[in-house]
């Protein structure tokens, strides 16, 4: 039924495109079951085949725009592709990642259709037939029921959550034109991938992480050594990477790394909704923070309020005594 | 070359603001305001461009009173002019009207780039920068972590961020818009003192209403309409440990080995 339809945006690229997919998914799966309409799925990129055959089978339909026009994110191109699709479908709802090409792409969609987006949700409300989505404000303190008026609703949506629904569709795959944009003024060169430092914090068991609330360089020493004696690896919020002690190979959210240890101790971090995006899914969450209305707390299961350059210390002496020396590095 | 840079005055980053009794909204009472920190790195970005290119930069901020605050702080960081939309009614909170009302003042001024911080503290919503570029007509790139512009050839070209450690070389022909990432440069400590000199230098307030922007979309019928503010559920499982910072580490440790984590 046209008007009832999902239109999911899903990626090709580079960034966070697997855990953006998969939650796109999950939510769009769930407002057709709803809603009655159709799930559809846009893919953009350039040599997208394989990746549009594995989203055809949780979706009606794959609408790809595959061309080598594409194969850097090019705002223009990519908009053109999106409005021409949306105006055409009509659907009622359009779903993006809160990946930087979601945040880049959706208010562009929405400027252009004269409609708004509400971006970074976490939650969608479906009652009688109406939707509302929540979302954080005032730096992720306070949370707020958004609804808007005029269609297609256009969201962006934090990743992670829910495991994708087994694959449960048979969807056909369409090619749609790509043709160049007229009069372009960006022009996208080239697609830069980090550099490779050896270190992978998100492969690590152990993950203590540091914030702004460390103050001085030096003290991030107390960190690192909390991280030696539990066998685990330092990491670090964005001021730390912003003030220039780190590079993003450390850096623990949206702009860096996503990570999901069986223990994540946050020591200084108030707990930014880019931050939490990056590892809101660790097993065991610590927080250390001075402030008791820190967001960090809401996703944490222990917490300690106060001053991380005492506590820091004897945890880490604590842990050396119970665990005396070991490292687990060495077991299996 | 000629730089517009926004700064908007948003509740202070360290409190958390309480919700006003009609839930909607949260209560300005006795709440304390600062600059929206992603837009002091676009006003950083714009003096060190200015350092570059010559020319000047010119500081805007929306909202009511108060919020020439954010111009006097933008001033004594160097700006050389400042503008302020005095938005009384809405304070400064309504995206509708904050991008209608940046593209009538900014139409009158001549720009080669308009930086925007990446997004603001209070809604994070991203969208005022796409916003105002797509009213202007002009391209935009948002994410921007390195500038190089050639105002001679009207161009820049610009590195901006993908995630996950990813980037993105962009060129993009001026005038444009770019939204402004954290840490794109270091900030410059600000003195009291430059702060307090500054508020005696002129800022020029145009009043939202001279503006004659239509009402659609601000009544009734909203792009994006807040129903109920909340503070963040923690599901109760949180547990806070007490006690000094050695008592604290050591039923800490305590739990975790019982988890099985440590």
């Amino acid at each position: 039924m046209a008007g009832a339809d999902v239109i999911i945006v899903c990626e090709a690229g580079k960034g966070q495109t697997e855990a953006a997919n998969t939650r796109l998914i999950a939510i769009g799966e769930e407002l057709t079951r709803h809603c009655s309409g159709r799930l559809l799925c846009l893919l953009a990129g350039h040599d997208i085949g394989t990746k549009a055959a594995e989203l055809s089978r949780h979706v009606d339909e794959v609408c790809v725009a595959d061309s080598p026009l594409l194969a850097n994110y090019n705002p223009e191109a990519h908009l053109k592709i999106a409005q021409t699709l949306v105006e055409e479908l009509q659907p009622r709802v359009v779903l993006f990642g809160h990946t930087f090409i979601g945040m880049d792409l959706a208010p562009r969609l929405a400027s252009r259709l004269g409609v708004g987006v509400a971006s970074n949700c976490f939650d969608v409300r479906i009652e009688n037939d109406a939707l509302s989505f929540m979302r954080p404000m005032y730096r992720g303190r306070i949370n707020a029921r958004v609804v808007m008026d005029f269609r297609p609703i256009i969201v962006t949506l934090q990743l992670g959550g829910a495991e994708p629904p087994a694959a449960g569709r048979a969807g056909t795959v369409r090619r749609i034109d790509v043709g160049p944009v007229e009069n372009a003024k960006i022009k996208p060169l080239r697609t830069i991938e980090p550099a490779p430092t050896g270190i992978d914090i998100a492969k690590a068991d152990i993950v203590v992480a540091g914030g702004r609330g460390i103050g001085e360089k030096q003290n991030f020493t107390l960190v690192a050594e909390l991280a030696e004696a539990l066998g685990g690896v330092p990491a670090c919020s964005r001021p730390l990477v912003d003030m220039g002690w780190f590079g993003t190979s450390h850096q623990v959210g949206l702009s860096g790394n996503t990570v999901k240890p069986k223990l994540y101790i946050a020591c200084g971090i108030s707990g930014a909704v880019e931050h939490l995006h990056g590892m809101k899914e660790s097993k065991t969450i610590v927080a250390i923070n001075k402030d008791p209305d820190a967001p960090i707390f809401k996703v944490a299961h222990y917490g300690v309020v106060g001053d991380l350059n005492e506590i820091v210390p004897q945890l880490t002496r604590e842990v050396r005594a119970v665990r005396g020396g070991k490292d687990p590095r060495r077991e299996t | 070359m000629k730089i517009v840079t926004f700064a908007k005055h948003v509740p202070s980053s360290v409190v958390t603001p309480r919700i006003a009794h009609s839930g909607d909204r949260i209560d300005e009472d006795g709440l304390s305001h600062e600059v929206n920190e992603a837009d002091l790195y676009a006003i950083e970005e714009a003096l060190y461009q200015r350092s570059l290119h010559k020319g000047s930069v010119t500081a805007i901020t929306i909202g009511p009173g108060r919020a020439k605050e954010a111009l006097h702080i933008a001033y004594a960081k160097g700006v050389d002019q400042a503008i302020q939309v005095v938005d009384e009614a809405l304070r400064g909170v309504n995206p509708v009207l904050n991008v209608m009302a940046a593209a009538k003042v900014v139409k009158k001024l001549e720009y080669d780039m308009i930086f925007a911080g990446i997004q603001a503290e209070d809604d994070l919503q991203g969208q005022f920068g796409i916003g105002l570029a797509e009213a202007l007509g002009i391209p935009a790139v948002t994410a921007v972590t390195e500038i190089r512009a050639s105002p001679g050839e009207k161009v820049a070209t610009v590195m901006r961020e993908l995630g996950g450690g990813f980037k993105e070389e962009i060129e993009v022909d001026l005038p444009c818009l770019l939204t402004i990432q954290f840490g794109i440069r270091r900030l410059r400590y600000t003195p009291v003192m430059a702060i307090v000199r500054s508020r005696s230098r002129k800022i020029e307030q145009v009043t939202v209403e001279s503006l004659a922007i239509p009402t659609e979309g601000l009544q009734g019928n909203a792009p994006l309409r807040v129903m109920k503010l909340s503070y963040p559920e923690d599901g109760g499982r949180c547990e806070l440990i007490r006690g000094s910072a050695e008592e604290a580490a050591r039923k800490l440790v305590h739990k975790l080995v019982e988890a099985g984590v440590v």
